[in-house]
């Protein structure tokens, strides 16, 4: 019984799935509302995930099926472990150890790796240009996101994600390190590749990008793994940067109100081409991050 | 070694079936990482044998068929047919019909515009100004269906005239609607100059020099904006353009930003002639007669669609239907453009690039009979049902 | 400029090669040229910088003349000029112009496909609109072309997949 009960709430069980897909919901409502149209019902991304669940998986001939297989369930593994260490829905981290932050962000990345290779297994043109784009983009944002996110690390003096939380709940960061919060932001739409970094899926170019082949179970698994990333990022930035989540209430508002602005930034940017979102990073991005970086050590320096 | 070479290529496909395209159309692009290096076109999907298909037709049902060559530039198709069969014919139509058929094409140019804005931002990924020039677009086509009955294929066009007559209910709506677009276009106008996100995917992208342009053919307003000084309702004007005249808009940049400008410039354009047309209606009859044989002779028509010169080439041998209807729509001339523009661009900009010309492939593809198991080879209704049968029992 | 004088100056340009001349209505100026100087007449028009390309016209007016026609409309401002060139129907040919206007490329590749009509030295692969398993020597254009299909073609294995 306790453990049916640990299932459902325990923080990166069911109730992780379904915060992804009602803020799937609310991001994809924003973004219609802010575009004049109607947007989707409340159910609809549950609909489409239990839709393509039920539906057939064509395994494309040319793949290696393990990898086609298997790489989706990678893929939300990764995102689901990582929510271990997260301070979830306002809710101390289920496990934590000093230098929890490095393993969690290299399990959200594991999700964009594994698009990645998800594309390159197959032989579709589409795939192939889109997980080109997919991991080229991630080197791009990957390492100012991590800099962004370490920033508060540095100010905490630990790298132990309940620890910054913890201080962060003291210390408003967004005050101190504001070029590191929109780096941030920026930084997870990157990772999420919503517009204006969609390119790695340009449906006008190349149709759904790494993605294009998969159907049914995998492409359910790789969408639930997006909205969890989605959760979590929002929940890391929010924790970092606003204040952190000392209860469910300011989760909901914090997060709820960074999702906000994405959803404000989505609907009002064109998409990038890849190399503007590549030289985007590395010419601003980056230097703004490493800018911040040095102020912070040279006031931590004089401070101490 | 010519193999080893295809073997290496990269090639994207975009089409027949493609987020991109709208319409069916078939491009190659070889890749080099992400610059193309080469583009090859395939079309005729939506070849419906139209030209043909005018010779065992009257003079008046193929008013209804050529009408269809187009949904969204229908009116233009009947109009060109109409003036073609009037001038071979020898009758004058009355100036009421004239701007009439000059208010509808104009309306329908202010449609078409509206939607290429829409498709241009989707293809760059601006999908907010998509929405909203579609939401607004709904305007016009509401204006359409308040004059004619119809959205699209409007059927305004009579040989000898026009079908329908403008009230004044009509009128005032239509400007109310009118200035409700001029607004709007103002602030799309606005947009596509200064947002610049938008400005980077737009912005010396693409660009036709003026000699490009002449060189490859170019038509319309995709000519224009990079310096060519075409307009045939300037130019030779038709129907009713000479007495409500139009200001070409003309820029030389040649890039997709200038074809944003040029398009939208003239929208302002269409409205104030849609204005002078409301202000000065002549009084008078709608149509005029016209004989159901026309007499032997060619003629060449030539008028304005919202994508450029639409050339018409009709020759009639006295009977009661045509011996030869060509259609050389706007966009063959201009899809040419695509290829010799895509090389060295990069893949991101290709749908830019593409619609950039605001192609219309069902336009383009018109021509020659219907498809070989079609109605000609006397398919009954029972035997294609048959036939449906067959093929799914051979499934495995 | 009036079209008139647009069109007498044509007319000029390519006196030499004239075989005779029409006015079939205003603004227009037919002139039959030889398919053999068809080239020659062509680049000057362009040299000179009269004019576009605007369309080639394939006709075929009756199976019994055994000559077809194809059109070639050069516009300027409300001005048209053709240049009409008689081609048998029995291994009809032009030369391409493609060298010349290369925005010719796509009207010559239906010129072939829907008349039959040869077009030495065009580039391109065989179809442009047709389907690519479009009957061999069928050219739907041409008045004689027999459009109605064969029942057992119809219910054959050919459409299948």
């Amino acid at each position: 019984m306790s453990e049916l009960l640990a299932l459902l709430f325990f923080p990166a069980g069911l109730s992780l799935l379904a915060g992804g897909l009602v803020y799937e919901w609310v991001d994809r409502k924003l973004v219609a509302r802010l575009q004049n149209r109607m947007g989707p019902r409340w159910y609809q991304p549950l609909a489409d995930i239990v839709k393509l669940l039920a539906k057939e998986e064509v395994i494309p001939t040319g793949v290696n099926k393990l990898l086609f297989v298997g790489l989706p369930i990678a893929a939300l593994a990764g995102a689901l472990t990582s929510a271990l260490y997260v301070p979830m829905f306002g809710l101390a981290p289920s496990f934590s150890f000093p230098g929890d932050l490095i393993v969690a962000l290299y399990l959200l990345s594991l999700l964009t790796l594994c698009t990645g290779l998800a594309g390159s297994n197959t032989t579709n043109t589409f795939s192939l240009v889109g997980a080109t784009r997919t991991l080229t983009q991630m080197f791009s944002y990957e390492a100012p996101f991590l800099l962004t996110l370490l920033g508060p690390a540095l100010a905490a003096g630990t790298w132990q994600i309940g620890g910054i939380d913890a201080y962060a709940q003291n210390h408003l960061l967004l005050l101190t390190q504001p070029i590191g919060l929109l780096v941030a932001l920026i930084g997870l739409m990157g990772k999420l590749e919503l517009s204006p970094f969609d390119s790695p899926e340009a449906e006008t170019e190349i149709v759904a990008g790494a993605l294009t082949e998969y159907s049914g179970r995998g492409l359910a698994l790789f969408r639930l793994g997006k909205n969890v990333e989605l959760v979590i990022g929002l929940t890391l930035v929010a924790s970092f940067y606003l204040g952190g989540l000392a209860n469910p209430l300011e989760f909901l508002l914090k997060t709820g109100g960074l999702l906000l602005g994405l959803s404000l930034i989505q609907a009002v940017m064109t998409r990038l081409r890849i190399d503007q979102t590549v030289g985007m990073w590395w010419r601003y991005g980056a230097l703004l991050v490493l800018a911040q970086w040095l102020l912070l050590i040279v006031t931590q320096g004089t401070v101490s | 070694m010519a193999t080893q070479e295809k073997g290496r290529k990269f090639i994207v496909p975009i089409g027949p079936q493609h987020p991109a395209l709208k319409e069916p159309g078939h491009f190659e692009f070889t890749v080099d990482g992400e610059i193309v290096t080469d583009a090859t076109v395939r079309l005729g999907y939506v070849h419906r044998g139209i030209e043909k298909a005018t010779e065992s037709r009257s003079w008046v049902q193929n008013l209804y068929l050529l009408e269809r060559i187009c949904g969204i530039c229908s009116h233009i198709h009947a109009l060109a047919y109409c003036l073609g069969v009037e001038k071979l014919a020898g009758v004058t139509v009355p100036p009421r019909a004239q701007a009439v058929r000059v208010l509808v094409a104009e309306l329908e140019r202010i449609h078409s515009h509206l939607l290429w804005v829409g498709v241009a931002a989707h293809e760059a990924g601006f999908d907010t100004l998509f929405m909203y020039s579609w939401r607004d677009r709904e305007t016009v086509m509401d204006l359409l269906e308040a004059l004619t009955g119809n959205r699209v294929n409007y059927s305004a066009n009579l040989l000898g005239g026009v079908k329908i007559d403008v009230t004044d209910e009509q009128s005032d709506a239509i400007w109310r609607g009118l200035d409700f677009l001029e607004d709007r276009t103002r602030h799309y106008l606005d947009i596509t100059t200064s947002d610049s996100v938008f400005l980077r995917r737009t912005r010396g992208i693409g660009v036709t020099t003026p000699e490009q342009a002449k060189r490859l053919g170019l038509v319309g307003p995709t000519a224009r904006a990079s310096g060519i000084w075409h307009d045939l309702r300037v130019d030779a004007p038709y129907a009713g353009y000479a007495d409500y005249p139009i200001t070409m808009i003309v820029s030389d940049t040649g890039d997709l930003e200038t074809r944003f400008v040029v398009r939208i410039k003239e929208l302002f354009e269409s409205y104030r002639v849609i204005r002078h047309i409301l202000d000065t209606l002549p009084d008078g009859e709608l149509v005029t007669r016209v004989p159901r044989r026309i007499k032997a002779g060619e003629t060449i028509s030539r008028v304005e669609a919202p994508r450029g010169e639409l050339f018409y080439f009709i020759r009639s041998n006295g009977t009661d239907s045509p011996e030869r209807i060509k259609v050389r729509t706007p966009t063959m001339c201009n899809m040419a453009s695509v290829l010799a523009l895509a090389v060295g661009h990069q893949l991101a900009d290709m749908p830019m690039i593409l619609v950039g010309v605001d192609p219309c492939f069902s336009c383009n593809d018109r021509t020659v009979v219907v498809d070989q198991g079609g109605a000609r080879g006397g398919w009954t209704w029972e035997q294609l049902r048959q036939y449906g049968i067959d093929y799914y029992r051979r499934q495995p | 400029m009036n079209a008139e004088s647009t069109l007498t100056i044509a007319a000029k340009l390519i006196e030499a090669w004239t075989v005779e001349t029409r006015t079939p209505e205003a603004n227009r100026l037919d002139v039959m040229v030889d398919g053999a100087h068809l080239l020659e007449a062509i680049r000057v028009l362009v040299d000179e910088g009269w004019g576009y390309l605007a369309a080639i016209t394939g006709l075929d007016t009756s199976v019994d003349s055994g000559v077809m026609e194809v059109l070639y409309h050069f516009c300027e401002g409300a001005a048209v000029l053709t240049l009409r060139v008689s081609v048998p129907r029995d291994g009809a040919s032009v030369s391409s112009i493609c060298g010349i206007i290369p925005a010719a490329s796509f009207y010559e590749r239906e010129l072939r496909e829907m008349f039959g009509v040869r077009v030495e030295g065009m580039q391109g692969p065989k179809h442009l609109m047709l389907p690519d398993d479009w009957p061999e020597g069928l050219y739907p254009l041409r008045k004689d072309a027999d459009l109605t299909m064969k029942e057992a073609e119809a219910n054959g294995d050919s459409r299948e997949g």
